[in-house]
């Protein structure tokens, strides 16, 4: 499963998505998140599962590419 | 010049301290071998935290009489005191999980029970290491356990024993253990073991591993090795040797 990372390195500040990491369980998503993302001192670093993320606005962009053209 | 420790107390740390010199070994070995580029990294890691660990020891161990250079690699491999299931990984991926995660927690486990104020302050920073090496481990051997039950089963009846016997024998209880009787460990061997063989009948509870043919009796009092804390006389190789010793890289050394 892919899991996306979100991080901020004190609180009160805006928490940012930094990454994402392949994990099979939670518990390991979060432990990659840990090894992968340690540059900081994190007040938070968090993993949310990709398929869980609700989307708004965006979406996959056109990466079609026509032959003819 | 901290306070002499007594003679059973350096085997005691000489152990902790030679088991975590093999893993974070072991772990750099493996660190470009993992299922996922995740795996190494956190291997990588990991072998890193050991490495700072064993120069943290090495610093008190020096001041309780050992040799920098002995300890550091310059002995014959009989004399090293690591946890057998560290003296080589014959497998794959699974093998060495199940090989390196109960040596990690035992390691841990012992460490922990060192009741000295003057460790204190050391303990708590490896504590902060070892909770997610620990972590890691228990989630990589449940998905392992899901994959290829029958290798982590096989694995774990060797290496499980392997570990109680650095741990020490159940005989050790209260009024036998003579580091808790000593006052330099606050848990005496026989909870410590209680804790480690309770932590994976539960990791493994419901999983298609069974723990059921472990020795968890193991080690014999009458067999085990005091020093070396273990019942055989096997050992690490001498290319283990000279890989810890760093003799390939000594062109790059600083001093």
């Amino acid at each position: 499963m892919k899991y996306e990372v979100f991080a901020r390195i004190n609180q009160g500040d805006d928490t940012k998505h930094i990454g994402n990491v392949t994990a099979e369980s939670d518990r390991l998503a979060q432990i990659y998140a840990h090894n992968t993302f340690n540059e900081e001192d994190w007040d938070l670093l968090a993993v949310a599962r990709t398929e869980h993320l609700l989307e708004v606005t965006g979406g996959r962009p056109d990466l079609e590419v026509v032959a003819h053209e | 010049m901290s306070e002499d420790w007594s003679e059973a107390a350096v085997d005691y740390v000489q152990a902790i301290y030679d088991t975590k010199l093999l893993l974070g070994h072991r772990y750099a070995q493996w660190s470009l071998s993992g299922p996922s580029l995740e795996d190494d990294i956190g291997g990588a890691s990991a072998a890193q935290e050991e490495i700072g660990h064993v120069r943290q020891l090495a610093r008190e161990l020096e001041e309780q009489g050992r040799d920098a250079d002995w300890l550091s690699g310059h002995r014959d491999p009989d004399e090293f005191a690591n946890a057998a299931c560290l003296d080589r990984i014959d497998g794959e991926w699974p093998t060495y999980l199940a090989s390196i995660a109960p040596a990690d927690r035992a390691a841990w486990y012992l460490i922990d029970a060192i009741g000295r104020d003057d460790l204190s302050g050391l303990i708590t920073k490896m504590g902060e290491d070892e909770y997610f090496h620990l972590e890691y481990h228990d989630a990589r051997l449940e998905t392992l356990a899901a994959e290829d039950p029958e290798t982590v089963q096989q694995t774990l009846e060797t290496t499980l024993p392997q570990t109680l016997a650095l741990i020490g024998p159940a005989a050790y209880d209260e009024d036998e253990d003579p580091l808790y009787q000593a006052g330099f460990t606050d848990r005496p061997i026989a909870e410590i073991r209680e804790s480690f063989v309770q932590h994976y009948r539960d990791l493994f509870a419901g999983t298609d591993v069974s723990l059921e043919n472990v020795d968890w009796d193991a080690p014999a009092l009458e067999e085990w090795d005091e020093t070396r804390r273990r019942v055989d006389t096997g050992s690490i190789s001498d290319t283990d040797v000279e890989q810890l010793r760093g003799e390939a890289n000594e062109l790059f050394a600083m001093n």
